[in-house]
């Protein structure tokens, strides 16, 4: 039982930073109905970020505020330099992808010219070593930490979304760009803030996710990068809350996978589950009957 | 001159094969292109060739021609395996699955140790393939391509690409042609899988991830998908590419990213394009009409 208590606080802990992540991957699907593969650059980005900005002395929740605004920044990046180019261009969405893969390679180069190869830690901090016993299950703070900051983003993404006149603005392009362009919405500034905030939230989760494992190397974006893509699958493409539940589900899988199967098979039952889910419900496990989009 | 060949064959003679299996892969998957299919699966075919052909050869002591053939259709069969419900979906969802595949597929070979040799793969292959088996595969590759792309199955594909509703309005069967052409696909790609693995000495499940088959998507995306040569063209150029940067290994994935960006934001319909660019130049305004109804027509 208590195993089953531990896992379930590791489970979610990791899957609110998968939940995070997943939040920006889907935010551009909804939007523009493209995959952005340059998703895991801008979370190791933010990684890199938090790190050199926690190296500099900042305290934890300002050098997170840096990894957001990081990570943002090269999400307006790669819609000014790629995507919009494409856009304006009538380029097949095909070239997207392409063009989206080789900017992620080209920030891995970055990163490892900057950086080096060698993976980093993150400064060690006296309050991230608390932890509490609750009857035999080990309880950190910086597990208690990462939780609270993922609520706090996905609730601040949530109001966002639904209550102020950018998320209306996004919303209507959601459904369609033509419309948007008729009742007047700017749609060009509302692409380009949907690539802000999904860039922030993978440059959140890098920090998040660095801190959690206390890694941080060039080369994590790419892993993250198949976890964020496995999550939206689970949760429905395009669809915000189905991506915090998948999220955590995957988060949940994976730790529970390897306390009860067998460690060497976690990612495969994450990935046969989602090549079921997509055979049977291919809109998500958490969609409702009507299609969302055509 | 003949001298001077031989010399320059022997010192770029590995460049050489590599080209032309990665020409090989760039036609497996441009046969999935032509239907508007966005294959992320090849990772996956590749390895169920390689790991096939290395079984059939090194503990079944098969000879090589046979060994091949086991892996490509190892491959083929998997391919109408998975094509047959995944086909359903559309675009990205097909992508998505693809993807599951290949990464449920590398999992596996991870953890069959007994005969996949788990996360150290396998060691010392023997040797069999030949520059000419590659050259002699591009070849035929070539062939069929440039016979299907004229025989009435190449036009059924090319009515599924512009518009697949139409297309099954006008009584192309779309699923048993985009099924076969998948399990082409399959075939190419199990093929290249199973001469790549004796032709390097070692067969790992890194080999086969996600990146490989984005590495497939990319010779034909590059090259062009809508012209024979734009496979090789592309598979070519992204494999000498980096042997052409070789001075600096983080500068070298830093430029070969700017390039590649740079090829698909001037020539959105890849580098084949940069002929009939020339070409249509003169009769720009009636392009200008067109523009819109080819952006529907794409979408």
């Amino acid at each position: 039982m208590s195993t089953f208590l531990q896992q379930l606080v590791n489970g979610i802990s990791l899957g609110s930073t998968y939940a995070v992540f997943a939040m920006g991957c889907t935010l551009i699907f909804g939007v523009l109905n493209i995959v952005n593969m340059a998703q895991g650059a801008f979370f190791m980005g933010g990684a890199y970020f938090g790190l050199e900005a926690a190296q500099l002395g900042l305290p934890a929740p300002l050098a997170l505020v840096v990894a957001l605004l990081g990570g943002g920044l090269l999400g307006v990046l790669s819609e000014l330099v790629i995507f919009r180019t494409l856009r304006a261009r009538g380029g097949h969405r095909w070239m997207g992808l392409v063009a989206s893969l080789a900017l992620a390679r080209m920030l891995v180069g970055v990163a490892q010219e900057a950086f080096g190869t060698q993976v980093q830690r993150y400064p060690a901090s006296p309050l991230l070593q608390i932890s509490w016993e609750f009857g035999g299950v080990r309880v950190q703070f910086l597990q208690v930490v990462i939780l609270v900051v993922s609520l706090l983003l996905m609730a601040a993404l949530a109001f966002l979304l639904q209550r102020s006149s950018v998320g209306r603005a996004i919303r209507t392009v959601a459904f369609s760009e033509d419309v948007a362009r008729i009742v007047g919405v700017p749609v060009g500034r509302t692409i380009l803030i949907t690539f802000f905030l999904a860039g922030a939230l993978a440059g959140a989760s890098g920090m998040l996710l660095g801190n959690l494992f206390n890694v941080v190397s060039p080369f994590m974006g790419e892993q993250m990068l198949v976890k964020g893509l496995t999550v939206i699958i689970l949760g429905g493409l395009g669809n915000v809350p189905g991506a915090v539940a998948g999220g955590f589900l995957l988060g949940l899988i994976e730790v529970f996978s390897v306390a009860y199967v067998s460690s060497s098979f976690r990612d495969a039952i994450g990935f046969g589950l989602i090549f079921v889910i997509l055979l049977v419900k291919p809109n998500g496990l958490f969609s409702s009957f009507e299609e969302r989009r055509a | 001159m003949s001298a001077g060949f031989s010399q320059f064959f022997a010192s770029y003679s590995n460049i050489i094969d590599l080209c032309l299996l990665n020409s090989l892969i760039a036609y497996g998957l441009f046969l999935a292109l032509s239907a508007n299919m966005f294959s992320l699966a090849t990772g996956g075919f590749m390895a169920l060739g390689a790991y096939c052909s290395v079984y059939c050869t090194m503990e079944l002591g098969w000879p090589f021609a046979p060994a091949v053939l086991a892996g490509a259709l190892l491959a083929a069969a998997g391919a109408a395996l998975i094509g047959a419900p995944v086909l359903r979906l559309r675009g990205d969802y097909f992508m998505l699955a693809t993807f599951a595949f290949t990464e449920v597929i590398r999992v596996i070979a991870l953890n069959w140790d007994s005969v996949t040799g788990g996360a150290i793969g396998i060691v010392n292959i023997p040797r069999y393939t030949e520059t000419w088996h590659l050259a002699l595969a591009v070849v035929v590759m070539v062939y069929v391509v440039f016979t299907l792309r004229r025989s009435y199955f190449g036009r059924a594909i090319a009515a599924i690409k512009q518009d697949d509703v139409v297309a099954q309005s006008m009584g192309v069967n779309v699923f048993a042609h985009r099924l076969s052409l998948f399990v082409a696909s399959g075939f190419v790609c199990g093929a290249a899988g199973a001469l790549a693995a004796h032709l390097n000495f070692f067969v790992g499940p890194g080999d086969f991830g996600l990146l490989r088959s984005v590495d497939a998507l990319i010779y034909p995306i590059l090259g062009g998908v809508n012209s024979l040569a734009g496979p090789i063209v592309g598979a070519i150029f992204t494999t000498l590419l980096p042997e052409a940067l070789r001075f600096s290994n983080q500068l070298r994935e830093i430029l070969m990213g700017a390039l590649v960006v740079a090829i698909v934001l001037y020539l959105p319909g890849g580098a084949m394009s940069v002929f009939k660019l020339r070409r249509r130049r003169p009769q720009t305004p009636g392009g200008a009409k067109l523009a819109p109804a080819t952006k529907q027509a794409q979408s």
